[in-house]
């Protein structure tokens, strides 16, 4: 039996939309970088990126990189395409040990199914949308 | 069944307070006297009655089982972005309305409408409030209704990981990390869905009854793995209403009253978006963000778990009817999964647990069922009837905040 490969969505035609708060993480995400939104205040991070520190209320945020991260859960999608062929799709979260409470939302690819598991660690790469660069991550 | 779950043992887990008087600290002043209900549909087989003419009958039905006219209608609870008053009073010819809202939530709302409708009797503010809940999903698909709304800038995320079907998808998120954190497994889902099947093989109007078997469970095909197709709830069409008036009033009326002894809807800040923020801390991410309203709910009615002789739970997806069973203290947390397969949501477990169907096997209509079911067991005239049923717990669905629930008294 063939091993199921996980592969990212296509995002190609997404329009990622954005606001102010936001922006920081997608001008980021175009020069490869992932940064999450840290209160300066108290060193909370928040998610996703707001006006307000929901621990102490300030506003100003230091975008941080948050180290490597790890599947915190996932599900298996199967999405039957027009020439017969089934993409494996994995949404999962994925939580960052350096950035407490995060979890980013993002697809799992360039994996074989069966390596996929909660706590498995993971490495960034990134998937074109129309307007941004979307993060997805490979397990090492 | 292996037993070995008894009721008392529960006890515990919330502090209880000591009932105050008969129906609870502050509430139980409001009564439920009128039910009205249309035949269940699936998708799309309601038509060619638009959802006004199914809340129409609905509401006439309601009426007519209360001994009341439509026009002793002076109030009007809704959630899931409501109704228009003016379109219905227009509809059914109500002289005037003197209380109108509706819960700001969606599904998570549905027993929040009883909180709505308990406050404007006991204000004095209405007289009597119609409470109506309604779908017809040819008009809007309730699993794909998800699309739309992470397409902004705090959802997208979603929506760029594939997460585009709907809260099931995101609920298999949860799913998943609950069976690793305790080690659940799908057996204990399918047990839900099984019990919910055996309780509709004698209801004429649930649309699925036939006996579902382990073996025709585990070969369903998954939609969003470890959620399969028969963990997801049925895709209908109905419309139901509740006449809710003082308990004075209600005494004078046709049916036997079923008191609101308890409502309540808003939740913890920490289960805020739910599916659509998965961020929450990680306790409360394996649950199904109800423990706020189990508390309030026990402590106005002055009883705890052990008391509920029916749960009526919101079942979208089978793993949230084992996650609120561990929020509402029906066992410990972690262990819902052994709970359900020793038999205890079945018709003499120690909770029976939506013994209508419920959205897995009777019919979706956004948890309006479910409050049926709970008035037709406090009259003892439910097809499924718990003996002597005296409190029944009702629930809105797992869902972002605010979410609700009530317990009903005869
Ligand atoms: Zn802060």
């Amino acid at each position: 039996m063939n091993i199921e490969i996980a592969t990212a969505p296509d995002v190609r035609d997404v329009d990622v939309p954005k606001d102010a708060w936001t922006q920081p993480f997608w001008d980021a995400a175009e020069r490869g970088e992932l940064l999450l939104p840290r209160c300066v205040n108290c060193g909370h991070f928040r998610w996703p990126p707001g006006p307000f520190c929901p621990r102490c209320r300030s506003q100003t945020v230091a975008w941080t990189a948050p180290g490597a991260g790890q599947i915190y859960s996932f599900t298996i999608l199967r999405e039957k395409k027009d020439d017969g062929s089934v993409q494996v799709i994995v949404p999962a979260l994925i939580a960052f040990p350096g950035a407490d409470g995060v979890r980013l939302i993002a697809s799992i690819a360039a994996t074989p199914i069966d390596h996929i598991n909660i706590g498995a660690s993971v490495e960034l790469s990134w998937s074109p949308a129309k307007n941004a660069s979307i993060p997805i991550f490979r397990v090492t | 069944m292996t037993g070995g779950w008894r009721k008392p043992v529960l006890r515990h887990i919330f502090s209880v307070q000591p009932r105050l008087w008969r129906y609870g600290i502050n509430t139980g002043q409001a009564a439920i006297v009128g039910v009205g209900a249309t035949p269940y549909y699936f998708r799309g087989e309601s038509a060619p009655q638009t959802i006004y003419e199914l809340i129409g009958k609905a509401a006439l039905a309601a009426a007519a089982d209360a001994g009341l006219c439509i026009t002793d209608v002076d109030g009007l609870a809704f959630y899931a972005n409501g109704f228009e008053p003016g379109l219905l009073t227009e509809m059914l010819g109500i002289p005037e309305i003197n209380f109108a809202a509706t819960v700001a939530a969606q599904g998570g709302g549905s027993a929040g409408i009883l909180d709505l409708a308990a406050m404007a009797i006991e204000t004095g503010r209405a007289k009597a409030v119609l409470c109506i809940g309604a779908c017809q999903q040819s008009t809007r698909r309730y699993g794909l209704t998800f699309a739309n709304l992470v397409a902004t800038p705090n959802g997208i995320w979603s929506r760029t990981a594939g997460l585009t079907g709907g809260p099931g998808q995101t609920f298999a998120l949860v799913a998943r990390r609950y069976m690793h954190k305790f080690g659940v497994r799908r057996e204990a889902f399918a047990e839900v869905v099984m019990a919910s099947r055996a309780y509709t093989a004698n209801r004429p109007g649930a649309l699925r009854r036939k006996p579902l078997s382990l073996d025709e469970y585990m070969a369903s095909p998954m939609l969003a793995d470890p959620l399969c197709r028969l963990d997801f709830c049925l895709e209908t069409d109905g419309a139901l209403a509740f006449i809710v008036t003082s308990a004075e009033r209600a005494r004078d009326l046709a049916q036997r009253p079923v008191y609101i002894a308890a409502s309540a809807h808003g939740g913890s800040g920490d289960w805020g978006r739910s599916f659509f923020w998965l961020n929450m801390p990680d306790a409360m991410f394996t649950s199904a963000g109800a423990e706020h309203t189990a508390r309030r709910l026990y402590q106005q009615a002055g009883i705890g778990p052990a008391d509920i002789d029916v749960a009526l739970l919101y079942d979208h997806f089978s793993p949230l009817v084992i996650l609120q069973l561990e929020d509402y203290g029906f066992c410990r947390r972690g262990e819902g999964g052994d709970f359900v397969q020793s038999g205890a949501i079945r018709h003499n477990g120690a909770i029976p647990v939506n013994p209508h169907g419920g959205h897995l096997s009777e019919a979706y209509v956004i948890g309006m069922t479910h409050i049926r079911e709970a008035v037709e067991q406090l009259r003892g005239t439910a097809i499924n009837q718990i003996p002597n049923a005296q409190f029944a717990l009702v629930t809105g669905g797992p869902a972002p905040i605010p979410v609700s629930g009530a317990i009903l008294q005869n």
